[in-house]
């Protein structure tokens, strides 16, 4: 946000905070409060962030079990949101009711429980940083009105572009909590399944027996016909809820998705982050200097381009499998790299025009005649203007990344087993789409096409607000369709 | 240049057209009167938002929803009623008798086909030529409209035509079918200033040699001055003042077009500060029921925001010339000037004096 | 500039890219982690006689910038090679003679499809705005942007095999055929073999072209909503000219324009989807078999494939240059005007 210097900058914003510092406390205080109830899912979460096997072994035993031990104790407090304090995994005694869930209540309304306050939580979050906008807005911002206070009203007023926003944080709440909402954790259900138990009601004996995941597993697949089948919103032979059935070897697939969306996330998220540094970097260094540099990041751009990206893909990760850097968070690695190295051309020709339009203006030959260097011109001058564009057609290709990443594990390219991802659950699902096992197909199908969708909402949300009239280019839709062709 | 006594080429009356949108209605043109004889040329002036613009695509019935020309109004061409024309016959019209030519000269020409491919489409549709007949003709006009180097320039596209060019091209297009009226809406607006005069002087050498009526549309005065006859002041909607031009610029009778000839620069004579008359013209969104000049009348009082004005003669007999102005008939007292506008009477226009 | 200039001028520029493209495939080829010789000799073994053998064979033990030029040499004057592990010894160029023609039909119908539907859609829409026909095409554009062809295609598929689950016989329809397998295209002049070849990639054409259909309604109907505001259409108006002279000679030519990027852009999706596609279909075309020399490391086949493929897309790209250079005359004018 860039402030009007009509005065002289004479406090800082820690200064213009302490000289008022309730609204900003009332502020953190509330903050700290919701973030307290996570504490142990938070510490968790960074610490799987780390390949600790890959990393661990470098680090000297003197530093690295201190910090695993304080690591395991962080993790340990308790959070709220979790399976521990709103279980949803019992079994019912006849007459008795369910045992062992959440207030006694059935599998699926404790399941139900959980996810909705999984939602009210991150609503609260989201309710929280607008708040902290608006104080900033009114107590602390030097200007009064900035050009991005009225990006932000029309975007607010435009109800694609929300739809599109409610949409993505639906999916991201999921991938951000997957561990907590699905039914039961992937470790358990998918990944180890034969190290876990459950326990149900056995009716034929009629008592209480125990049973390994895996078995109860391998009773509850769906495989097409209505006996064999464990449908949406049904409960399976062990007790256990399945919001939206089961996969062909009995995983629970709910499980499934929310870590799969995780994953197509995190890679999409990732991935365009980075291409978009390359892309705003290079567009504004093209752009400033023009000639020779412009003309090699045109021959480099046409030559990524000119190679078909699914088949780079395919090609990159067949080679790349086996490997190292194949293995790293099971191909994701992979993934996000190549991603962020064959789409950084499209991004960087769609900005080129604006950053070469802002390059033509006089005040940058006027900074330039008064000894400004050449990174500050840049930086203060040409990535303000541009970043709002790339913001555009970063969120419509956003949706082409998590489409090929799907028709990648479709193939047997992209993740590798045991880890969910959406397109894996296609391919499972492939032949028994005419039949009661018709969800196992659909649905992974159904959530990427909600959520391309609503990305590209979003980005048209983006557009319209950053300049109604603008003409942006028509490049922009073909980013949409799909991406590289999957 | 008086009025006379024969049916005029295009008598137009009470015309409204309104555009009817969700949040309000807008009476672009409400209710103006105008005549235009054989061979002459009527200017209309006025600032952005007057209702010059929509009155020449209402008399040519291009007004699309939501836009609409109402019932009460009367277009009459050679005689002949308009309003109840339809489409197919407008079409019969629209570029044979009555062509029109518009503001930007670049954008008006298709950027795909040639200049002459252009041309040769209204020498079709009128006139039926076809094939090398019409090329003929074509290069005829481009001839005609002095674009030198015809028989090449036939073939070429839009973009390789410099701004004046672009405009001869356009007129030469209008002029295929040999118009009897010619309607200009800020032809020259686009163009250089030393173009500007090559187009005016064009459309002059055009008019006397096919006996063509113009209507020219405008905000500029000089050029008002320089090609009209006669000449209407429009100003939110209505005509304020009629009067043949060198009437117009030496008597000037309503108030706005005293400030419009105040406002030109090279008309001042205080050489601190540039006149101007302060305001913007309103958007007339309510039926008139004051005068729409009020707020910005130099001479405005009471009664000037309840009665309507209608437009009265001024100035000497057999000169022409009317304002809706309630400062007028400067012979009859205030309250009696008030009051004939208040009944309405002249209604009708008070041309015959 | 005049617009052959303009065009010899794209021409040139796309020399060095196709050289980088091919250049950066063979880093990935020779870089790669996958050992060639091993690969042939289908395990493990890096040591041995044998391997030093099939080494020598491949002229692996030549220094590497010499195998650089030798594959670009090669893939300029079109010899590309053998396949070493799909089908041993067949050569490349055999292979595309038999996979090609499968992946140029199905290409072929795609485009076909696309244009067919999606363009028509897109200019009633435009010129019917707010109908139901324009949301149709609106809703399409969105939703078919964001569907993954693959599942579209194992929907389709799934359907068909099960039409007569839906009371319809797909398979018997018209002309008897199977729903998942390669099309036969031996003889394509008698009307039969025609009907059967084109009902067997039907289908797979629809999901193709798709994507493509639904940029094309939406980019269309934008386009005719802009162009029937233009100037010049008023001015046509104001010519007496009929609304369906209007509408044919102006509106629609000028509305093509920025449609070329898009039909272009189909060829781009092509290439990529075809692989997906054509799996699911059992489409035995180019993509499946990039699919399969991927996968199975056979390394002549994949870079001559990828070389065919960026020649492709790079021509692609030049003949969408000629279209622009056909459709509107203002290319290479940016700026110049008098």
């Amino acid at each position: 946000m860039s402030t009007l210097e009509t005065e002289p900058r004479s406090r800082g914003l820690g200064e213009r905070i302490r000289s008022d510092p309730e609204p900003a406390t009332v502020w953190a205080g509330a903050c700290l409060l919701l973030l307290s109830v996570q504490f142990g899912a938070v510490f968790q979460t960074v610490r799987a962030l780390f390949p600790g096997g890959a990393v661990g072994s470098y680090v000297p035993a003197f530093v690295g079990a201190p910090v695993a031990a304080a690591g395991e104790f962080v993790g340990s407090l308790p959070t709220l949101l979790t399976r521990d304090v709103i279980p949803n995994q019992g079994y019912r005694l006849p007459g008795q009711g369910w045992q062992e869930t959440f207030l006694g209540l059935e599998p699926a309304v404790a399941w139900l429980v959980r996810v909705a306050l999984i939602y009210v939580y991150s609503l609260a979050w989201l309710a929280l940083l607008w708040w902290g906008y608006r104080i900033f807005r009114s107590e602390y911002r030097a200007a009064d009105w900035t050009p991005m206070d009225d990006k932000v009203a029309r975007f607010r007023s435009h109800y694609w572009g929300i739809s599109g926003v409610v949409v993505v944080f639906f999916f991201v709440v999921m991938a951000v909590f997957a561990p907590a909402m699905g039914p039961t954790t992937v470790e358990r259900n998918i990944q180890e399944p034969f190290s876990y138990e459950v326990s149900y009601f056995d009716e034929e004996a009629g008592s209480v027996a125990t049973e390994t995941v895996g078995t109860a597993n391998f009773e509850s697949g769906s495989s097409g016909t209505p006996e064999e089948n464990v449908g949406p919103l049904s409960y399976d032979d062990y007790g256990r809820f399945h919001p939206i059935g089961t996969l062909p070897k009995g995983n629970d697939m709910f499980t499934f998705m929310a870590a799969g969306a995780r994953i197509s996330l995190s890679i999409a998220l990732l991935s365009i982050g980075i291409s978009v540094l390359i892309g705003v970097g290079l567009a504004v260094f093209t752009a400033y200097y023009k000639g020779l540099s412009d003309l090699v990041a045109v021959i480099a751009s046409d030559s990524v381009q000119a190679i078909p990206q699914l088949l780079l893909l395919i090609l990159l990760a067949s080679l790349l499998r086996g490997t190292w850097l194949g293995s790293l968070y099971n191909g994701a690695a992979v993934l996000t790299i190549i991603f962020a190295a064959t789409n950084w051309p499209y991004l960087w020709r769609a900005i080129r025009g604006p950053a070469l339009q802002i390059a033509e203006n006089e005040w940058i030959d006027a900074s330039r005649s008064f000894g400004q260097r050449p990174r500050r011109i840049m930086q203060k001058h040409m990535v303000p203007y541009v970043t709002g564009y790339m913001l555009i057609y970063a969120s419509l290709s956003i949706g082409g990344i998590i489409i090929s990443v799907a028709g990648l594990s479709y193939l047997g390219l992209g993740i590798s087993a045991p880890t969910p991802e959406w397109g894996r659950a296609v391919r499972m699902g492939q032949d028994y789409v005419t039949t009661a096992s018709w969800h196992i197909s659909l649905i992974p199908g159904v959530m990427i096409v909600l959520l391309v969708t609503a990305f590209n909402a979003f980005g048209d949300g983006v557009r319209d607000a950053l300049d109604p009239q603008a003409e942006t280019e028509e490049d922009a839709e073909i980013a949409t369709a799909g991406g590289s062709g999957a | 240049m008086a009025s006379t006594q024969s049916e005029p080429l295009l008598a137009v009356e009470n015309l409204r057209t309104a555009f009817h949108t969700d949040k309000e209605t807008v009476y672009a043109v409400d209710g103006i009167d105008l005549e235009i004889q054989r061979g002459e040329t009527v200017g209309i002036v006025g600032e952005s938002g007057s209702g010059k613009s929509v009155t020449a695509r209402s008399i040519m019935n291009l007004i699309e929803p939501p836009g609409h020309i109402h019932e009460e109004s009367s277009i009459r061409f050679e005689g002949r009623e308009l309003t109840t024309l339809d489409e197919s016959e407008y079409q019969q019209l629209r570029g044979g008798k009555i062509a029109m030519v518009f503001q930007d000269p670049l954008t008006s020409l298709n950027p795909v086909y040639t200049v002459g491919n252009q041309i040769k489409e209204s020498l079709r549709l009128h006139r039926g030529l076809r094939g090398s007949e019409a090329t003929e003709a074509a290069i005829e006009l481009l001839e005609d409209v002095g674009i030198p180097d015809a028989p090449r320039r036939v073939g070429d596209y839009p973009h390789q035509f410099s701004g004046g060019m672009q405009q001869r091209a356009v007129i030469a297009m209008t002029l295929a079918c040999d118009p009897d009226l010619l309607i200009c809406d800020e032809p020259t607006t686009a163009l250089d200033v030393t173009i500007q005069a090559q187009i005016l002087e064009l459309l002059d050498d055009l008019q006397r040699e096919r006996d063509l009526a113009i209507m020219f549309i405008t905000h500029d005065m000089g050029v008002i001055a320089e090609v009209s006859d006669r000449v209407n002041v429009m100003y939110a909607g209505e005509v304020v003042e009629t009067a043949p031009v060198v009437d117009l610029f030496e008597n000037p009778a309503h108030p706005y077009t005293r400030g419009l000839l105040r406002s030109i620069p090279g008309n001042q004579t205080d050489t601190d500060r540039l006149e101007t008359i302060q305001g913007d013209v309103p958007v007339p969104n309510e039926p008139a029921t004051d005068c729409r000049f009020a707020d910005r009348c130099p001479a405005a009082f009471e009664d000037c925001r309840a009665v309507h004005p209608s437009p009265i003669a001024v100035g000497s007999d057999g000169q022409d010339h009317t304002a809706a102005c309630l400062l007028y008939p400067e012979s009859a007292s205030r309250s009696e000037a008030v009051g004939l506008h208040r009944d309405g009477i002249d209604s009708d226009g008070g041309r015959d004096v | 500039m005049s617009r052959l200039k303009y065009l010899g001028k794209r021409l040139l520029l796309s020399i060095p890219v196709v050289l980088f493209g091919t250049s950066i495939t063979f880093v990935l080829l020779r870089m790669g982690p996958i050992d060639p010789a091993a690969a042939i000799l289908g395990g493990q073994q890096t040591q041995g006689g044998n391997y030093e053998q099939v080494r020598q064979q491949l002229g692996l033990h030549r220094p590497l910038w010499e195998q650089y030029i030798d594959f670009m040499v090669d893939l300029f004057t079109l010899k590309l090679g053998q396949s070493w592990v799909i089908a041993q010894g067949t050569p490349v160029s055999e292979l595309l003679a038999q996979y090609a023609p499968r992946t140029l039909w199905l290409g072929f119908w795609s485009v076909i499809v696309a244009l067919v539907i999606g363009i028509p859609l897109g200019f009633y829409a435009g010129l019917n705005p707010n109908s139901w026909s324009d949301y149709f095409a609106s809703f399409g554009g969105i939703v078919w942007r964001a569907m993954p062809n693959f599942w579209l295609a194992v929907i389709m598929v799934s359907l068909i095999s099960q039409s007569q689950k839906f009371g319809f016989d797909w398979q018997n329809w018209v002309v008897s055929t199977q729903v998942v397998t390669p099309p036969s295209l031996n003889n394509l002049t008698d009307p039969m073999e025609f009907l059967a070849a084109l009902k067997m990639v039907l289908p797979a054409a629809l999901v193709l072209g798709s994507a493509s259909m639904g940029n094309e309604m939406r980019i269309g109907r934008t386009a005719v909503l802009e162009t029937k505001n233009a100037n010049y259409v008023e001015v046509a108006k104001a010519k007496g000219a009929p609304g369906r002279l209007i509408v044919w000679k102006h509106v629609f030519r000028n509305a093509l324009i920025p449609l070329i990027p898009i039909i272009s852009g189909e060829a781009f999706l092509l290439i990529g989807g075809s692989v997906l596609v054509e799996t699911v279909f059992a489409i035995n075309g180019l993509g499946y078999l990039f699919f399969q020399a991927a996968v199975n490391g056979d390394l002549p086949l994949v870079g001559s494939l990828m070389f065919v493929f960026i020649v492709l897309l790079v021509s692609v790209n030049i003949l969408q240059d000629v279209l622009y250079t056909l459709v509107d005359p203002r290319v290479g004018y940016e700026g110049e005007g008098q």
